[in-house]
């Protein structure tokens, strides 16, 4: 099964949610709707589930336009951010819902709903009612209830979001290796882009309502489009630099611009990874903090003309690289997006 | 242990004036009904005996049939009104103006708290004998000095109660509910019968227990339109207080307001288990 | 009468219900609420002899009795204000420091006057009354019983509508006492070495203040609006007032009935201010 967006608008009053939304979701394939609150993703999301109608464009699934179907007859599953289960109703009879509204006898209701309770991991919590379960567990069993009647699509509108951080990395895990064990083509809407990068197949990176960028997460994060991307997976540090050609100068090195430099005077655009940080004795840099994060450390350095950079080094470096350090800065060499210049009018960094 | 019991003691220290003041203030008078109801008057002069005389006679003619008309009035202004204050309710709240919604529940409110007398006058004004829709319309008299009439009237301040009480439970039915039973194949009628009306009934059968008791213990508005043509139990009590009954059947009218408080329990007991219960659900 | 307040009104779940369906209710609920309300308060400016005349609200005020019901009314609610509240703030206090089997006590305390009828409760007082006055007659508390009957202030309706007061200002100060961490703040403010009595007015109560207006208001509503109690024991409060005056004069009588009403609202929207609900 296949879904795809055809060029989706839809506007509340001034707001433009969906802009022009065009991304096609291959079978058996999750995709993580990847943007910041407002960007139209959930909006894209309630489209496929028929809870909203666009203004123009199409929702296809399998090849059909289901734009104006409506949504108890759409086939897709959907686990919602929170609260959504029934809360008169014990987590096996959430779980049979779907197969109550279809009439289903009893039977058949109990044993689906009881395969499905094991399959997310709830074997024995069939009888709890919605309140005495903990959010984690709620979202399993709306994870179960979604996939009762074997839907053609999940969707998922940030499902983990409510949750504390430890159940949110544990249950996004599960929610992939059921994803890939049923093969289910998955819709997955997160603002968080960890979790994006962790579980999708491929990220799409929504702005007002448009497409900035789909492609695989190491894509994402390596070659980021455009610097909304950039900005918005992972950290970036912002450096001046100068650009000659296809190069620009940054931390005393030249190195190849990706894509082309809007000046001369420009932002160079460096992951915390990228910096590399090396003790000196006479290094015109000065390691200010460090905040140790276990397999690394992030360091705020300062430069020699007072700014500041972000530098991630390995945690073992941790130790010798200690506040208060003298230190050299480069960079690795590799292409480098830049933007134009926002960090003040300051001559190309040099440590 | 005795460091836990002074503990106790003093933890329950604050509330001792509380407690005194309800002892004297509720207790009193309490006992004193009960204690009247199962008082038999003796001859004059001798002190009455304890007995179920007074119960028995307050459960038999001429008292059974207000005790009867009184629950019945109730039973129809309660149900009557939580269904139409459960439709008003929701269609203010499902409107798209907010205006609409915040001046009903507002004037909700205020009717909510309107009885009594006042309550009568106006309607007297409207639908009385010489009420202008009575002679406008060419309506015969006595429209609304009957078991009916004090039903619509009462309805007055019920309809707008079921309104408050029910509108949190509607505004508590979360959207997600509806798309997930959607999304689950379920029709609009079906997602109201296995999810909608269930999550409601807590609310709806507390909404007619509180109209109930609300009508059940109204005493003015009666008094003022109906007077005696409508036999209802607080009037009777009523009447037993201030003298306006043979002698002797003040111990009769403790025994009626016994049954009274007795009825008023039974439909509470139904009610706080069901509010403890909608509450859970309706984080 | 029960005292209940408006909720919040966000917008609701809008499941089923066509168009038609709704605007057909809200037309009939109009037509209900509107029409005895438009009639009477028309019945009281207009009258085929005098024409347009507010003559009918001039005489409530000069009508015999007004003030004198008015300010025994109100003082009655004073009383019964700070009563309510300095018997129920230190039990609910205590029920969150440390007298956790206190809180049932509470709730049925605070339920039982909701689910007497006010008509078996004034039964009860009178009967007390009457068997106090008989079983005292020979000693000094005799003049007590007669005492706290005073025409002019009685106490003994202080009294029952502390008791009918107890549920509304119970509810409203539990939902304020919710909204703070009771037992931080008194083990922050012990910590920071202040007395029971400063804690008590510096800093439970500056947090209480809405919670504190709701439950005075509910208060003040339910004493002003009080009739049964009153009328069966004979006392001329504001309420009673107003069916005594109104006998013959129709106009006078519906007159009153407005000014209740607008009474009524004038507090509610009094009590809505006071508890600072924040409009959407």
């Amino acid at each position: 099964m296949t879904v795809e967006f055809r060029a989706l608008r839809r506007t509340y009053g001034a707001t433009t949610a969906l802009d022009g939304l065009d991304l096609t979701v291959a079978q058996g394939e999750l995709i993580a709707l990847l943007g910041p609150s407002g960007c139209g993703k959930t909006t894209a999301l309630r489209c496929v589930a028929g809870f909203e109608t666009p203004d123009s464009g199409a929702v296809l699934i399998d090849g059909k336009d289901v734009t104006r179907v409506p949504a108890n007859r759409r086939d897709a599953g959907m686990v919602f951010q929170s609260y959504s289960l029934f809360p008169n109703l014990n987590a096996r009879d959430n779980v049979a819902f779907g197969l109550r509204v279809r009439r289903r006898p009893t039977a058949e209701r109990h044993a689906r709903a009881a395969e499905l309770l094991a399959l997310v991991g709830l074997p024995d919590h069939g009888d709890r009612f919605p309140h005495q379960l903990s959010g984690g567990q709620q979202q399993r069993v709306a994870l179960a209830r979604a996939l009762a009647l074997q839907p053609r699509v999940l969707l998922l509108d940030e499902p983990l979001s409510a949750l504390d951080a430890k159940v949110r990395v544990t249950l996004r895990e599960e929610i992939r290796r059921l994803q890939l064990e049923l093969g289910i083509t998955t819709v997955f809407v997160t603002h968080d882009q960890e979790e994006a990068l962790s579980v999708a197949d491929r990220v799409a990176v929504l702005r007002a309502g448009r497409l900035e960028q789909v492609g695989a997460p190491a894509e994402i994060y390596d070659r980021p489009a455009t610097p909304f991307v950039a900005e918005f997976v992972g950290t970036m540090n912002h450096v001046p630099g100068r650009v000659t050609g296809d190069r620009v100068e940054v931390f005393g090195r030249s190195l190849p611009v990706d894509g082309t430099a809007p000046g001369e005077l420009v932002d160079v655009l460096i992951r915390p990874e990228a910096v590399l940080v090396t003790p000196a004795e006479d290094g015109g840099a000065l390691i200010l903090a460090s905040s140790f994060r276990g397999s690394t450390a992030r360091l705020r350095v300062q430069l020699a003309d007072q700014s500041e950079v972000l530098a991630d080094v390995p945690g073992h470096d941790a130790v010798r690289l200690a506040p208060g350090l003298r230190v050299e800065v480069g960079v690795v060499e590799r292409p480098v997006l830049v933007t134009a210049r926002t960090s003040g009018d300051q001559e190309p960094a040099v440590a | 242990m005795t460091s836990a019991r002074f503990t106790r003691v003093k933890g329950w220290a604050p509330a001792s004036p509380l407690l005194l003041v309800v002892a004297v203030a509720f207790g009193i008078p309490a006992v004193m009904l009960a204690l009247g109801a199962f008082t038999v008057p003796g001859a004059p002069g001798e002190p009455g005996t304890y007995g179920l005389d007074n119960v028995a006679a307050s459960l038999r003619e001429p008292y059974l049939t207000k005790l009867l008309t009184s629950i019945e009035l109730s039973a129809v202004v309660a149900v009557a009104g939580a269904l139409t204050g459960t439709l008003l309710a929701h269609a203010v709240l499902t409107s798209r103006s907010a205006a609409l919604r915040e001046s009903v529940l507002s004037a909700s409110g205020v009717l909510a708290n309107f009885g009594g007398v006042p309550l009568a006058f106006i309607w007297i004004a409207t639908l009385g004998n010489s009420g202008l829709v009575t002679t406008s319309f060419g309506l015969g008299p006595g429209l609304l000095y009957n078991f009916w009439g004090l039903a619509l009237v009462y309805l007055y301040f019920s309809i707008p109660l079921m309104v408050l009480v029910i509108a949190p439970a509607l505004e508590g039915l979360r959207p997600q509910w509806r798309e997930a039973a959607q999304g689950s194949g379920a029709s609009v009628w079906q997602f109201w019968r296995h999810v909608g009306l269930p999550v409601l009934t807590p609310a709806l059968l507390g909404g007619v227990v509180l109209l109930f008791g609300g009508s059940f213990a109204a005493y003015a508005t009666a008094a003022a339109m109906v007077g005696a043509s409508v036999p209802l139990v607080t009037m009777q009590i009523a009447d037993a207080l201030t003298g306006n009954v043979l002698v002797g059947f003040e111990n009769v009218a403790l025994a009626l307001s016994l049954d009274m408080i007795v009825v008023a329990m039974l439909v509470m007991a139904v009610y706080l288990p069901l509010q403890r219960r909608s509450s859970r659900w309706l984080r | 009468m029960v005292a209940v307040t408006p909720q919040s009104s966000a917008r609701a779940v809008a499941v089923g219900g066509s168009g038609w369906g709704r605007r057909a209710v809200l037309v009939v609920a109009a037509a209900y609420f509107l029409v005895p309300l438009v009639i009477a308060i028309s019945f009281t400016v207009y009258n085929e002899v005098q024409g347009f005349s507010l003559g009918a609200y001039g005489r409530i005020v000069t009508s015999p009795g007004f003030a004198t019901s008015f300010l025994t009314s109100l003082a009655l609610a004073a009383v019964t204000i700070v009563l309510v509240l300095v018997l129920l703030l230190p039990a609910m206090i205590a029920v969150r420091l440390g007298a956790p089997g206190l809180r049932p006590v509470l709730e049925t305390i605070t339920t039982l006057p909701l689910i007497v009828p006010p008509i078996t409760y004034v039964v009860g007082i009178s009967s007390a009354l009457r068997e106090g006055a008989d079983a005292l007659a020979a000693t000094p508390f005799w003049a007590t019983i007669i005492a706290i009957q005073d025409d002019r202030f009685p106490v003994v309706l202080v009294l029952a509508y502390v008791i009918l007061a107890l549920p509304f200002a119970y509810r409203s100060l539990d939902a304020g006492l919710r909204a703070i961490d009771v037992v931080t703040l008194v083990e922050a403010a012990r910590n920071l070495g202040a007395s029971w009595p400063h804690l008590l007015l510096r800093v439970i109560m500056p947090n209480l203040r809405s919670a504190l207006a709701g439950a005075a208001f509910l208060t003040l509503a339910l004493v002003l609006g009080e009739y049964t109690i009153a009328a069966l024991l004979g006392y001329q409060t504001f309420p009673v007032w107003i069916v005594t005056i109104s006998g013959n004069d129709g106009q006078l009588s519906v007159a009153l009935s407005i000014l209740s009403l607008v009474l009524i609202w004038l507090l509610l929207i009094t009590l809505s201010r006071a508890s600072g609900r924040k409009k959407p």
